[in-house]
């Protein structure tokens, strides 16, 4: 049986459909990323488990307990919001001390339990300071320290990351996945950001308005996308109707097409590999995205996007003749 | 530019004078026996030691300090009362708590206490008594500020965030608000405090109104010795002035300390 | 989630406290306002009759309306110039400006009437002063008139009045100033085409909040002029307390009035407002 179970999740704002059945399982010690754009529906979930807003109808299951009109208080759930919701009035000893005097732990426990959370977050001699005087980054630690000193049975990060600059970001990520090995804490992940999310999950559960479209691996969910969406959302797939990749490749298909930038080869030679769909067209423009060039690219009056790292070997002008070549196993079918 | 900057100053300097000269001229006058030509004479501080050697005096101050601070605390716990209701469970009736402390701003000055005196000296005990109509009709007074002051500092604070924050930690609703959020808002609020005690310390005419001779405050006190003394009138304004300028300034720091406070917050 | 609505008891003191002393008061006053005086039921319109027509009360709302436009008008005009010259000059000054408007917004009521007394009563300093060297205008000074009274409200309004409209200057950006130079405008066109207007909310509300003010203000004009002055809340107040023959259901006619007209002044404020759609 699943640790954390969502049965037919169904959540209305007024007429709003936020939540549409959702059915999800998450096993035990398990880093779960809720992954998809703004509005979807993946923090409602969230915050359903956590108890902060009550679903219209379905079954919440956590521990073979079902929690689904339990008290938040009451649900052992420890929780890292996207402010960081650190108590202004109290240092950081004192934020971490709060829910363990709550439940009423012998005074030796709070200080061993503080002192081991401080350590693990890395903030040791911070103990005294108030929240106003660390940094946004030193802060989101803290929080994350008061989630994870209360023991919980899950621990909940609702875009924990987006209000820090990228370059901290980067180092957050690592050390909140680090925490999670360490601990082996239940961990569920929110976050519009894909990069974010394939670095950090074992598994990602894709939201688009109110449904999961896709769930898996990262690999499988970047690799093998099986809506028009996934493909769109996660890695900026070219994304074909059927017609146009039938004239594109010249074979015949039955539905859509996705196709990664990357795995299209561009070369200023026609090439002679019999396995992949090879095709002309012509440089229509280019952007530089951080290392990578993405072309835009004219084949017969469709567009084609492909990428090509900075410092390869060939850069093509605009308006050059180009070949194209992709193999077939690139061509996902959605 | 330059001509303008002037222009400016020269401006302030005028209004600042003309905003300044009666407050001297009163402090002047509780200094001298006389005057009556350009300058006061004989230096003096006779009426100041009269007045502090009254007791009639002090008690007067004792029961404007405490006719201004128990209707605001009683006030201020209700209102934050009734906020929590409307915060956390019930946001969509705050628009009917805001018209109801919206309402005294349209029955200001003599009006409210003249409807409350018109309704309640009719009716039985207790509810006729001077005391308990004088702070209740306090309360509805000073409801805006205090209301204003609790709602801008709980949206200040994202009180909401702390609230869930503090229930994933194991408070209930009622713990959170009242040991999380009122902790973190009373700084503010005492802003509020502090603007509603001015008022309340400096009423003439609800208590006049509902209390009459009944109940002798500071403002009462100084009526009364208007009619007796010039001099002693203006040692007791100064006095009275005095105090209320150590409540705003109270309110006054505590404001810049929680603007440094944010400051810190920022970097 | 358990939906006990226990936490609904938490609203019950406000909810008291707010019928008790705020909505029965004030329904009730209105309510008495219809009612035939000396009697206990019934219905007339005498009492607002009485009040527009008797001329001890006409002159009552008059005088009442003209003090308060009047006081406000002014105090407005004070502070546009003291808020416009903090706009433009920063420094050391401004603090001291703000700080004494904050300080002599508290100098009100009896000691602010008290204090005119003492410069300008019938033994005051500027008086004698005044019949000392023969300045007619200081010697018979007329403190104890509307004339008198409309200095003391005017003085109560200017550090409210400019305390508002100090940050309304905060919206006046500099680059609008710089374009409206650059278009060929001075700083004439400048306040009367674009400061003026885009201030003109926070201009009206600031207006109605000292009409207000000076409306209800009672204190003063108490200490000064006792019931010797013909203002609406000398007028109100005095069918309630004091040596005359109480007249209650007259009087809450009166407080009717003085609602009506503070709601009103509220009310205009607000259509003028939204009709510029700023």
């Amino acid at each position: 049986m699943a640790y954390i179970e969502f049965k037919n999740i169904n959540k209305f704002y007024g007429d709003n459909h936020v939540l549409k059945g959702i059915n999800l399982k998450i096993e035990k010690g398990q880093f779960v990323t809720l992954l998809g754009p703004s509005g979807c529906g993946k923090s409602t979930l969230l915050r359903s488990l956590a108890g902060l807003e009550a679903v219209t109808d379905g079954q919440i299951i956590l521990d073979g307990e079902d929690i689904t009109t339990k008290e938040p208080k009451d649900r052992n759930i420890g929780m890292v919001f996207q402010q960081y919701s650190l108590f202004p009035n109290m240092t950081v000893e004192e934020n971490l001390a709060f829910g363990l005097k709550l439940k009423k732990l012998p005074q030796e426990e709070i200080h061993e339990r503080i002192s081991k959370a401080i350590k693990i977050v890395e903030l040791e001699g911070k103990e005294k300071a108030y929240p106003s005087n660390l940094s946004g980054g030193q802060q989101q630690r803290v929080a994350l320290a008061r989630g994870i000193v209360m023991q919980p049975k899950v621990l909940l990060l609702d875009e924990p990351l987006s209000a820090i600059d990228a370059k901290l970001r980067k180092s957050l990520q690592l050390s909140i996945r680090e925490i999670h090995d360490k601990l082996g804490l239940t961990t569920i992940f929110v976050t519009h950001d894909q990069d974010e999310a394939m670095v950090m999950s074992d598994v990602i559960h894709l939201f688009h308005d109110g449904v999961i479209e896709q769930s898996g691996t990262p690999v499988e969910v970047y690799t093998r996308p099986v809506t028009s969406f996934a493909a769109s959302f996660i890695g900026n797939y070219n994304i074909f109707e059927a017609d146009k990749i039938a004239k594109l490749t010249g074979t015949e298909w039955k539905t859509k097409v996705a196709i990664r930038p990357e795995t299209i080869m561009m070369s200023k030679a026609p090439i002679a590999n019999d396995d992949r769909f090879k095709m002309e067209g012509v440089i229509k423009e280019h952007i530089a995205r951080g290392n990578v060039l993405r072309y835009t690219i004219d084949v017969g009056g469709i567009e084609v996007y492909a990428d090509a790292l900075f410092r390869s070997v060939s850069i093509f002008q605009d308006g050059e003749k180009v070949y194209l070549s992709i193999a077939e196993h690139n061509c996902v079918a959605i | 530019m330059e001509t303008n900057k002037k222009g400016a100053k020269l401006a302030i300097v005028v209004i600042i004078a003309y905003l300044l000269i009666p407050l001297a001229m009163t402090l002047i006058y509780s200094l001298f026996e006389e005057w009556i030509d350009v300058l006061p004479k004989r230096f003096t501080l006779t009426a100041y030691m009269e007045i502090f050697s009254d007791p009639v005096f002090w008690l007067s101050v004792g029961r404007t300090v405490l006719i201004s601070i128990v209707p605001i605390l009683l006030c201020t716990i209700i209102v934050l009362l009734a906020m929590y209701v409307t915060y956390i469970y019930k946001p969509e009736w705050d628009k009917y708590v805001q018209i109801l402390c919206t309402i005294p701003y349209a029955v200001q000055g003599v009006i409210l206490p003249i409807c409350v005196l018109s309704l309640y000296t009719s009716v039985p005990k207790p509810f006729n008594n001077r005391i308990f109509l004088l702070i209740s009709t306090y309360m509805i007074v000073i409801l805006p500020y205090i209301y204003q002051g609790i709602r801008n500092n709980l949206h200040g604070i994202g009180a909401n965030k702390l609230i869930e924050a503090a229930q994933m930690l194991g408070a209930s609703k009622f713990y959170a608000f009242f040991h999380v959020v009122v902790p973190n808002i009373m700084n503010g609020v005492t802003v509020s405090i502090m603007l509603a005690m001015a008022i309340v310390f400096g009423d003439f005419v609800i208590v006049n109104t509902l209390a009459g001779g009944h109940f002798q405050t500071a403002q009462m006190y100084l009526y009364d010795v208007m009619k007796k003394s010039g001099q002693r009138t203006c040692a007791v304004i100064v006095v009275l002035f005095v105090v209320t300028l150590l409540i705003s300034a109270c309110a006054f720091f505590i404001q810049r300390k929680k603007e440094r406070g944010t400051e810190n917050g920022v970097h | 989630m358990k939906q006990k609505k226990t936490y609904l008891l938490a609203l019950i003191p406000f909810l008291v406290l707010c019928v008790l002393f705020e909505l029965i008061p004030i329904i009730y006053t209105i309510i008495r306002s219809f009612v035939p005086e000396g009697e206990d039921f019934g219905f007339t319109l005498a009492n607002y009759i009485n009040i527009f027509t008797k001329p001890l009360y006409q002159k009552a709302i008059v005088n009442s309306l003209i003090i308060s436009i009047l006081s406000s008008i002014i105090g407005l005009i004070v502070a546009f110039i003291g808020a416009k010259a903090v706009h433009e000059s920063k420094g050391k000054l401004n603090n001291i400006f703000m700080s004494i408007l904050n300080m002599v917004s508290n100098f009100s009521g009896v000691p602010l009437a008290f204090a005119y007394i003492i410069m300008f009563g019938n033994v005051g300093v500027m008086t004698m002063i005044g019949s000392n060297y023969g300045i007619e205008f200081l010697a018979n000074f007329p403190l104890y008139s509307i004339f008198g009274l409309l200095l003391i409200y005017v003085y109560f309004q200017i550090p409210l009045s400019t305390l508002l409209l100090i940050p309304a200057f905060d919206a006046i950006r500099k680059e609008w100033k710089e374009s409206n130079a650059l278009l060929g405008g001075t700083n004439f066109t400048f306040w009367t085409k674009i400061g003026v207007p885009i201030l003109m909310p926070s201009i009206l509300s600031t207006f109605s909040v000292l009409f207000a003010n000076a409306l209800a203000a009672y204190a003063s004009a108490y200490a000064l002029l006792m019931n010797n002055v013909s203002l609406l809340p000398i007028r109100l107040s005095e069918q309630f307390v004091g040596d005359l023959v109480q007249r209650p259901e007259f009087g809450s006619a009166i407080a009717v009035v003085l609602m009506v007209f503070m709601i009103a002044a509220i009310m205009i404020q607000n259509k003028l407002t939204v009709k510029k759609g700023i």
